[in-house]
């Protein structure tokens, strides 16, 4: 179970890495040809910087001036990590490795599997060998590229033909420790008509880095509901990619939660491969001072009659800055799409910097496509309006802040999810508006 | 109840109340007329608080203190309330929520316990039908996607419910038609009483025809010209403003 830890700099011998990795792992989780793929992709990319065009708004060089090992799983938890969501599935990863002490395990449906991807290749090594690295979509993302060379363990979660997996899985990755690196890896896997749910909570204590990727394949018919809540601890660094790919008429509802870290990013693919797939993107971001959260998307339509919505929001505080850059890629023959993009910003300070980039790349006329940004203040018509009525000035500013980003809470569907994200929203304004 | 006596303010360097002198009672319902651009939002804006409109002279005294001195929700905590000209949008808030944080911020400044959200309900509610608002509206967004006979109606049942002692109505009867006018008059009606005092700003007269005042001014160019009886808003019906001539002799005259 447990990894010993090396002492390779991140900066020094990655084939070196490799091959201590490989050595460790058990046989269906070597992959030894895709790893070796993709560490040569991640050295010819390198990690990018800012003259790479999907790179110019957000800056590494603070993470390129550090040097990461390998982090090791067994390490204590401060309890205040340890945030509960109310399900009978649980999976805790700590610093990307399983711990099992942390995970608990309901009663599943026949054929469903979730567990760690370790123990997914005992038992499903076939299944594995087909899906994982499969889902199309970040070839050209270093970072992705990066965890697929060197992810250690992670989760996987199976559900076949038309059985639907009661309740979420929850999925904790808790990073500790200063200048580790950490690289989970998610798989889900939905055969046709499946159902279910999952949460990714990523959290930690110290100055780490978690470099994340989720692979979603969902079939025909299938529906999942994906929520990550990042907040990392304050001088962490957070990447995450995540690539789907959606089959016919399947439903793929994500919810996107940003507050933490001092660099978070998140670049996600989306494969519309089957006609009438239908994809909702739901985000909010709350930066802080001094903190950038960006989130890159890619929604390719590729066949007719699919659907995406994105709707993003981000509150600044400070210095912050927030970058939402997406991308609607209608194929050339994907028909009737219908595709609607949304970003608005509300900046809390005159410092804070919001940059959004909206793209459309359209190759046939019959489609509905639309996207719209706003980036605004505080109404001031509003502040006074409260203020007039009783309310003081620091909690009418709060009660609006609240109303611009209880709009994504409120869509949550789980009681306790939404709880703790109106006391982080609470935290994050009590520190921030004045 | 509030005594303003030669009172100044600009908003961007440009004087627009040029020496406003009014006393007004506990009890007494005082109109203020004017044309456009005479200052009267701005004499209702000053008294709520509003920041970009700055006081360079006289003041204004609520029950013995200060007004001016005061923050815009310490004022409304002290039962100053502004029903607005162009009420303010506010998506993703609720109205019920909204209305219950202002009745407990003054609550809470009065020393008293929050209300329970059964009494509170049942307050609103009485309120509501006071303006004939449909339950429907608590619900929603405040002011959003409202009419505007909705919107006023809206500021009518805050007033309501959070009962002031000092009431400024902002041309509340501006686009409102005859039906919506009169619910609007009624609602203002049943609140009137001997501790309450109320200063109706409005174009046009046909709001006094409802809301009958005690006293009615006349304000142009920053001052009050004339002041007088309810009468006075018919005779102003007939004659229009123009007698008060921007710096005719009607002007200077009353300026005395």
């Amino acid at each position: 179970m447990s990894t010993p830890l090396s002492a390779t700099p991140l900066a020094g011998s990655w084939a070196g890495t490799l091959a201590a990795l490989l050595g460790e792992l058990p046989q269906a989780l070597r992959f030894d040809h895709h790893r070796h793929d993709a560490l040569a992709r991640f050295e010819a990319l390198g990690l990018p910087g800012r003259r790479d065009e999907a790179w110019r708004f957000t800056d590494l060089s603070e993470l390129k001036a550090r040097s990461f090992v390998r982090a090791a799983g067994d390490r204590p938890i401060d309890a205040d990590l340890l945030v509960d969501l109310d399900t009978p599935h649980c999976l805790s990863f700590v610093n990307g490795h399983f711990a099992a002490w942390l995970s608990r395990h309901g009663s599943l449906p026949a054929g469903v599997f979730v567990g760690s991807l370790r123990e997914a290749a005992e038992e499903h090594p076939e299944m594995l060998a087909g899906a994982l690295g499969r889902v199309p979509g970040l070839e050209g993302h270093a970072l992705a590229a990066l965890n697929g060379a060197l992810f250690e363990d992670g989760a996987c979660i199976y559900v076949p033909r038309g059985v639907e997996l009661p309740g979420p899985v929850h999925l904790r990755f808790i990073g500790v420790g200063d200048d580790v690196l950490a690289q989970p890896r998610v798989l889900v896997v939905l055969e046709d008509g499946a159902r279910a749910a999952v949460v990714e909570d990523y959290l930690g204590h110290g100055r780490y880095w978690h470099n994340a990727v989720t692979e979603i394949r969902i079939g025909a018919g299938a529906a999942l509901e994906h929520v990550a809540v990042q907040q990392e601890a304050a001088a962490a660094w957070h990447l995450g990619a995540l690539r789907a790919s959606q089959g016919r008429d399947s439903r793929l509802v994500l919810r996107r939660c940003a507050a933490g870290a001092r660099f978070g990013r998140s670049d996600i693919a989306i494969d519309l491969a089957g006609p009438g797939a239908a994809c909702e993107i739901d985000g909010l971001a709350l930066v802080g001072d001094a903190q950038t959260l960006a989130s890159h998307l890619l929604l390719h339509h590729a066949v007719p009659h699919g659907s995406s919505r994105q709707h993003f929001k981000g509150v600044l505080q400070g210095r912050g800055r927030h970058v939402f850059d997406g991308l609607i890629r209608v194929a050339e023959g994907a028909l009737q799409t219908d595709a609607q993009q949304q970003s608005r910003n509300l900046l809390l300070s005159k410092a804070a910097l919001a940059t959004t980039v909206p793209r459309l790349e359209i190759y046939n006329d019959d489609v509905k496509c639309s996207h719209g940004a706003t980036v605004g203040y505080l109404d001031e018509d509003a502040v006074f309006y409260l203020r007039t009525r009783g309310i003081g000035e620091a909690d009418a500013r709060r009660l609006l802040v609240r109303a611009f980003a209880g709009e994504f809470i409120e869509a949550v569907p789980y009681a306790d999810l939404r709880e703790r994200l109106e006391r982080r929203l609470a935290t994050y304004l009590g520190e921030g508006v004045a | 109840m509030i005594e303003i006596s030669n009172l100044h303010a600009s908003v961007d360097d440009r004087e627009i109340l040029r020496g406003i002198d009014l006393r007004i009672g506990a009890g007494e319902v005082h109109a203020v007329m004017g044309p456009n651009g005479s200052g009267k939002s701005t004499l209702a804006n000053v008294i709520a608080g509003r920041p970009g409109y700055t006081v360079t002279a006289g003041q204004v005294l609520y029950r013995g203190r200060d007004l001016l001195e005061l923050e815009p929700e310490e004022r409304a905590r002290e039962g100053v309330f502004l029903a607005f000209q162009y009420p303010v949008e506010i998506p993703g808030v609720n109205n019920l929520y909204f209305l219950k944080a202002a009745v407990n911020a003054i609550r809470k400044h009065r020393g008293e316990a929050e209300l329970d959200a059964l009494d509170f309900m049942e307050r609103v509610q009485a309120r509501a039908g006071l303006v004939k608002m449909d339950e429907a509206f608590l619900k929603r967004p405040v002011n959003e996607g409202f009419s505007g006979g909705e919107k006023k109606r809206n500021e009518i049942l805050q007033m309501a419910v959070l009962e002031p002692t000092f009431a400024v109505l902002d041309e509340t009867d501006s686009g409102l038609d005859i039906d919506a006018l009169k619910v609007v008059a009624d609602g203002v009606n049943a609140l009137r009483n001997p501790e309450r005092a109320f200063l109706v700003i409005t174009h046009y007269q046909r709001l006094l025809d409802y809301i009958v005042p005690d006293v009615v001014h006349v304000l142009v160019d920053g001052r009050i010209v004339e002041s007088g009886g309810p009468e006075l808003a018919l005779a102003l019906e007939e004659r229009g403003y123009g007698a008060f001539g921007r710096h005719g002799g009607a002007s200077r005259r009353a300026g005395a």
